[in-house]
């Protein structure tokens, strides 16, 4: 049995002085190809660790991480740098565009590198953003911003699109429409998604939903039928 | 600052502990900056302290004075008596020629002093005696060296040294030569090679060569400062006042001497006409015996003459005469005959008669004795009455009784018997005369018998006699004739010899003729001789005094140039160092408390106030500051000076000991430079953040705008960037103040490199370019004073025949004062006799344009420092000072590129326009054939053989000007060295600082490129494109820079006898950016890791 990405009896031990704290203490999970999936929990319960192990920002002390049948555990810092710039698309809760680089130049950054990219104008006129191709971060709003992350990390054409937060700093109904974008994306293009989030209200829009408690997998649900971002209530 | 409460303190502490990296960077960055300006500040101080300790030390004289006819005993005591004149030493010294195998050296002789200008022995020891002399060190002897010296002169060594051969016994040097340049002399080739002490007895000279002061005070002043030049200034000024007196008193002495020498000719002299007089007299007396002589002579042979004839005459008479006598000998002898038979029969007469005669005359004389005895006894009777009446005694009775008893016994009475006497004696005479008549008259036949006989034997005996005389007389007749004879031939030898005494007379005439003219002209020679001398003592000008400073030592001025050089230098360059330090700590700062925003909203919520809020970065950014200036002004003075003195040790070896005392003015000033711009840069980055609310602090700032650039709207070029770099260009724009502060960094770093390499350029560029592109000539020979119009000729042929002469021209050479307005200016007025072949050793042209100029008869060339200095330009008009006749107007026909000395050119025609009269040429400047590498020997042969000549004062060679000057500009090597090392350590720190701040700004952006899938390099690249550009950009800064401080500090740092190169060499630009590209890759390199170090996790942090 392999998903499209499997995690199995990841473990990772950060040293802190004398101290070894385990962060991620043994999480196995799937995700299928196309799945909207969610990783829930508390703060400190472990899911940034997997999402740092995921997106190839960090490596695992023990286990496999496959990502499309790749064991990136085993990565180099290069190779892992590689499957950055080439499988992973991230959304980041503070968007981390580059101030002084327009809408347009910002996904243009990221797609300069990548192999097959995906046109950058018509990413950002599917995220919305077709009249504020050429403004500047500080000229967008929160939620704008947070678009031209999205735009800059699906314009990779990324295997994995990993969303830490995405709504954290956002307003509510900015939130909202975010996640629809992201839920949109995932069905409409067939994006492997996975969301990072502490708001478990949102689990129902998930296709799977992760939940992670203490450094281990307390659950996992999948969902037959998730519903529409629109209508889930927080 | 209020005392930090604990928690605070603790915070203090742990901010400083936590980024250890930013307090050091603080901290070393002020120390740089502070060491560099305090320590390059000192140097100056300090190069002049170690000189100063050095001539303190070696008792180095403060004024040297001298005449032209030396110094006397009295004079140094006098000299010592002067106001403010501490000590007054005198001392000998001269130059001479020492020929080793293959050269000729000059060698300055001086003698040892007792208390100045102490020599310091390196190697063996001190000359003690006669014949010991301790060498130059830098001059290549050794110990044990024999030295014959030769005067170079006429004189003879022995005029002024006792001994011509020195043996070495030290090495060692003087505080007289601080450097490698020996002077110049008047023989040999010119230059003095090395110096030579010997013990004062060595010298055999009447006076002292010169004598040295030391003055009241000097010691305790700085040597090359203000106050030490105005006190020797002052009492060179009161040496200078009774230096008349001492010259006059010195003339007089010499006037006394020569007059007394003078006197001595002139008794000379007298005694002298006197002898000759006197011999003259004696040789005229001589002629004029001579000439008595011969008329006596001549009177006596006439007289002989005369003799001779009458002798003749008297001999024939005589003969005569003798004849006449012959015949009355023949009838005296028949009457001799006749006379003796007449005697015969007159004898026998008187034989017949005389008997009876005799008989007669017995008888009468039988009578009268009878009667003369009657008269007796008669005359005894009276005797014997007169006795008794004649006796007093007896009593007239008895008398009459005596007398009467006489009277009776006679019987007669007394009358009586007088009676009878009176009638005896008349008969008594009678009978006597008779017999007497008969005695007569017998005797008197018989004497007339006795004379008969006599009378015959004398006519006997006379016609014997004349018998004889006839005899006799004929005889002397005869002997007259051969006497006559022989008095003739005599005579005749005597005429002879008259002839000869008066060709000898003649000739002693005229051979006294000779003689008295030949002392008449001797003396006349002698009075004119004996005048000339007097005009020569009447014409004894007074001895002229020279009165110098320590400037009059070589090298001395140099060593406070040089200090003064550093000064200026110190001036710019630690300044332009300290600013960018100061403005890298301003930075980091600034950034410090960015960073801190939360933390300070956090002390503001808490309720803290803003002071101590702020004491925690003032006092982060005081103990950085103070601590850097603390290293940097402990390490910066002792270090820096004692590099940049040490360098300048290479030039001035001599230097025992080099002091960098603390100097805690420039201490002060840089760190309190310091102190107050880091404590102003955090104060205003703290006041700007404790405005805001808390609130507003915790919350992360409003992202930075970004904004469009100029470029974009070069929308082709724009196009055309990739992401990276329209990130790029964005981002420069973006953070302006990091933006200049790079560019000011950087192009401060390769300002101050370039200022390095191009102060080098200038430097070693000008002995180059004047002497390589403007005085090409080789060499110039200096004429004396005094020289003939033949031995000019004799020189020039000598010059013109010699085969290593390409050519040479006569050149008037002129000390003279510009003046223009107020500004005056001392230049060599040069004027070329041979204006045709003046391209041949110069060439007049404008440094900036090359542009060729040519000297005419309608103005003349200025150097174009001399120019700048008067403040004049070409077409303008300038006057050469003449404070007797007025100034001379002189046009300025152009201003020619020059870097040594002062110039001003005039063809022959223009000086006799400006000055009325045709020029005195006193110099002659030639040039060499091109010789390769012997050149400069073969120069200096050719000098040899020039200074043989008379006439010829000096030969100096441009090689050896310039070789000082290389000497004299190397030592600027180390210092520069040091402004380069310098330059790159503060191009580092600046760079590191900067970088550091960059990339603590922007984690969370190289995160997100990072997440993003950036490989390390194409991260890297991102931040080191900016750092390129800037750097590129910074080096185009520092160009300009550079070359505005270079020009400004050349001209600070160049004296005014000499104009430094304008120009900063190709390679020098190449160097530096070179160098500042190297640094920063270096940085780059560095940064490499710091960039690999970020991690991605911090692209998920929230905004700080």
């Amino acid at each position: 049995m392999s998903g499209f990405v499997t995690l199995r009896d990841v473990r990772k031990a950060y040293r802190m002085g004398e101290v070894e704290i385990l962060a991620a203490d043994g999480i196995d999970f799937e995700i299928e190809k196309g799945e909207f999936a969610v990783v829930v929990g508390p703060s400190g319960a472990g899911k940034t660790t997997v999402l740092n192990i995921l997106g190839g920002m960090d490596t695992a002390t023990e286990g496999e991480v496959l990502v499309d049948g790749e064991d990136i555990a085993r990565y180099s810092q290069r190779r892992l740098t590689a499957y950055r710039r080439d499988d992973i698309g991230f959304v980041f809760q503070f968007y981390n565009l580059i101030p002084n680089l327009t809408a347009l130049e910002n996904v243009e950054l990221a797609l300069q590198i990548c192999k097959d990219p995906m046109d950058a104008r018509e990413v950002l006129v599917e995220v919305g953003l077709g009249e504020r191709l050429d403004n500047f971060p500080a000229q967008l709003s929160g939620g704008e911003q947070q678009r031209v992350s999205i735009a800059r990390a699906l314009a990779k054409n990324p295997k994995l699109l990993l969303c830490d937060e995405p709504t954290g700093a956002l307003d509510y109904n900015t939130g909202k429409s975010i996640l629809k974008l992201l839920q949109d994306t995932c069905r409409g293009k067939g994006m492997t998604v996975i969301l990072i989030t502490h708001n478990s209200a949102i689990a129902p829009m998930a296709d799977r939903v992760i939940k992670i408690k203490n450094g281990r997998v307390s659950d996992i649900a999948r969902n037959r039928s998730p519903i529409s971002v629109a209508h889930i209530e927080w | 600052m209020k005392k930090m409460a604990k928690p605070t303190r603790k915070d203090f502490y742990m901010e400083i502990k936590r980024s250890p990296g930013r307090f050091l960077s603080i901290l070393f960055i002020v120390a740089l900056g502070v060491a560099f300006l305090s320590g390059i500040r000192s140097s100056e101080p300090d190069m002049r302290l170690t000189g100063d300790a050095y001539f303190d030390a070696s008792e180095l004289m403060d004024i040297k004075a001298l005449s032209t006819y030396g110094v006397t005993e009295e004079d140094v005591a006098k000299m010592a008596g002067v106001d403010g004149v501490e000590r007054a030493e005198g001392a000998y010294s001269g130059d001479f020629l020492y020929n080793t195998s293959d050269e000729q050296r000059a060698l300055h002789v001086m003698s040892l002093q007792e208390k100045m200008n102490q020599v310091a022995v390196s190697e063996g020891r001190l000359p003690e005696r006669n014949g010991e002399c301790m060498a130059d060190n830098e001059a290549g002897y050794k110990i044990g060296d024999i030295i014959t010296l030769t005067s170079g002169t006429e004189d003879p060594v022995a005029d002024t040294l006792k001994t011509d051969t020195l043996e070495v016994v030290g090495l060692g040097s003087s505080p007289c030569y601080l450097s490698f340049g020996r002077g110049s002399t008047t023989v040999g080739d010119g230059s003095v090679s090395g110096f030579l002490v010997v013990p004062e007895e060595t010298f055999d000279m009447d006076v002292y060569t010169e004598v040295y002061l030391q003055i009241e005070g000097a010691k305790e002043l700085l040597a090359f400062t203000e106050e030490y030049d105005d006190l020797i200034e002052i009492a060179a000024e009161n040496v200078e006042e009774i230096t008349d007196e001492r010259a006059k008193a010195r003339r007089q002495e010499i006037v006394d001497e020569a007059n007394e020498e003078l006197d001595e000719a002139r008794a000379e002299l007298e005694e002298g006409r006197a002898e000759a007089e006197a011999e003259l007299a004696d040789a005229a007396q001589k002629i004029s015996d001579a000439e008595n002589e011969l008329s006596n002579a001549r009177a006596q042979i006439s007289n002989g003459r005369t003799q001779i004839s009458n002798a003749r005459a008297t001999l024939n008479s005589k003969q005569a005469e003798l004849n006449a006598a012959r015949a009355e000998y023949e009838t005296g002898v028949q009457q001799l005959e006749d006379g003796k038979a007449q005697y015969e029969q007159g004898l026998a007469q008187f034989e017949a008669e005389r008997p009876s005669a005799e008989e007669q005359i017995a008888a009468g004389r039988q009578q009268l004795e009878e009667s003369a005895g009657q008269i007796a006894a008669l005359e005894g009777i009276l005797a014997q009455i007169a006795d008794i009446e004649d006796n007093a005694e007896l009593p007239e009775e008895e008398k009459a009784a005596a007398i009467a008893a006489i009277e009776a016994g006679a019987g007669m009475s007394a009358a009586q018997i007088d009676g009878a006497l009176a009638a005896a004696r008349p008969a008594y005479e009678q009978g006597l005369s008779e017999i007497q008549a008969a005695e007569g008259q017998l005797s008197a036949t018989e004497a007339m018998l006795a004379q008969t006989q006599a009378d015959l034997a004398a006519a006997e005996e006379e016609l014997a006699a004349a018998s004889w005389q006839l005899e006799d007389g004929q005889a002397q007749i005869n002997a007259g004739w051969s006497e006559l004879k022989a008095k003739e031939r005599e005579l005749s030898s005597g005429e002879a010899e008259l002839v000869s005494g008066e060709a000898e007379l003649a000739d002693a005439r005229q051979e006294y003729e000779e003689g008295k003219a030949e002392a008449e002209a001797e003396i006349a020679d002698a009075e004119a001789k004996i005048k000339e001398a007097e005009e020569d003592i009447a014409a004894i000008e007074k001895p002229k005094w020279y009165v110098y400073d320590r400037s009059v030592l070589i090298e001395y001025s140099g060593f406070g140039e040089n200090a003064e050089r550093l000064g200026a230098i110190g001036k710019v360059f630690p300044v332009l160092f300290f600013l960018v330090a100061a403005l890298i700590s301003l930075t980091t700062m600034t950034r410090m408390v960015e960073e801190q925003r939360i933390s300070i909203g956090t002390m503001k919520a808490l309720g803290y106030g803003k002071m101590s809020i702020a004491s925690k970065y003032m006092g982060y950014a005081l103990l950085a500051t103070v601590g850097g200036s603390v290293i940097g002004v402990l390490v910066g003075e002792k270090v820096l000076p004692y590099i940049i003195v040490y360098a300048y040790g290479i030039l001035y070896r001599h230097l025992p000991e080099i002091l960098v005392p603390y100097d805690w003015g420039y201490a002060i000033m840089a760190s309190g430079a310091a102190i107050f711009c880091t404590m102003f840069a955090t104060w205003a980055a703290c006041y700007r953040e404790l405005e805001d609310q808390p609130a507003a602090l915790m919350r992360p700032p409003a992202p930075k705008k970004g904004r469009r650039v100029f470029l974009e709207r070069v929308a082709v070029v724009w196009r055309h960037l990739s992401f990276t770099w329209k990130s790029t260009v964005r981002n420069l724009m973006r953070y302006k103040k990091r933006f200049f502060m790079t560019i000011f960094g950087i192009g401060g770093c390769m300002a101050l490199m370039l200022v390095g390499f191009g102060l080098k350029d200038s430097c070693y560029e000008i002995a180059e370019l004047q002497y390589a592109e403007i005085q090409f000539h080789d060499g110039s020979v200096y004429l004396e004073e005094d020289i003939t119009e033949g031995q000019l000729e004799e020189l020039k042929a000598s010059l013109e025949d010699d085969e290593g002469v390409e050519g040479y021209t006569d050149v008037n050479m002129q000390n003279v004062t510009l003046v223009n307005g107020k500004t005056e200016r001392s230049a060599y007025e040069t004027v070329f006799e041979n204006m045709e072949h003046i391209s041949q050793y110069i060439d007049f042209h404008d440094r900036r344009s090359k542009e060729k100029y040519r000297l005419t008869d309608d103005g003349a060339i200025i150097t174009e420092k001399t120019a700048r200095l008067l403040g004049v330009e070409a077409g303008g008009t300038i006057e050469i000072k003449d404070e007797e006749a007025g100034n001379k107007k002189i046009k300025i026909s152009h201003i020619c590129e020059n870097y040594m000395g002062h110039y001003i050119y005039m063809t022959p025609a223009y000086y006799e326009e400006v000055y009325g009269s045709a020029p005195e040429y006193n110099s002659i400047i030639f040039s060499a054939k091109e010789n390769g590498e012997n050149g400069k020997e073969q120069l200096e042969e050719i000098g040899q053989r020039v200074l043989k000549k008379e006439g010829a004062l000096s030969v100096s060679y441009i090689h050896d000007i310039e070789k000082q000057l290389d000497d004299m500009l190397r030592s600027l090597n180390l210092v520069i060295v040091v402004l380069i090392i310098s330059a790159g350590a503060l191009a580092f720190v600046v760079l590191y600082n900067l970088n550091t701040v960059n990339i603590a700004e922007r984690k969370r952006e190289l995160a997100t490129l990072k997440v993003l899938g950036f490989y390390d390099m194409e991260v890297a690249e991102y931040v080191y494109r900016e750092n390129i550009i800037l750097t590129f950009l910074g080096a185009a800064v520092g160009v300009a820079l550079g070359r505005f401080l270079h020009l400004f500090i050349i001209q600070t740092v160049e004296v005014d006898s000499a104009m430094f190169g304008r120009n900063i060499n190709m390679p020098s630009y190449l160097y530096s950016l070179a160098l500042t590209v190297l640094f920063s890759l270096l940085i780059n390199g560095v940064m490499y890791f710091k960039l690999r170090r970020i991690d991605m996790v911090e692209s998920l942090k929230s905004i700080e």
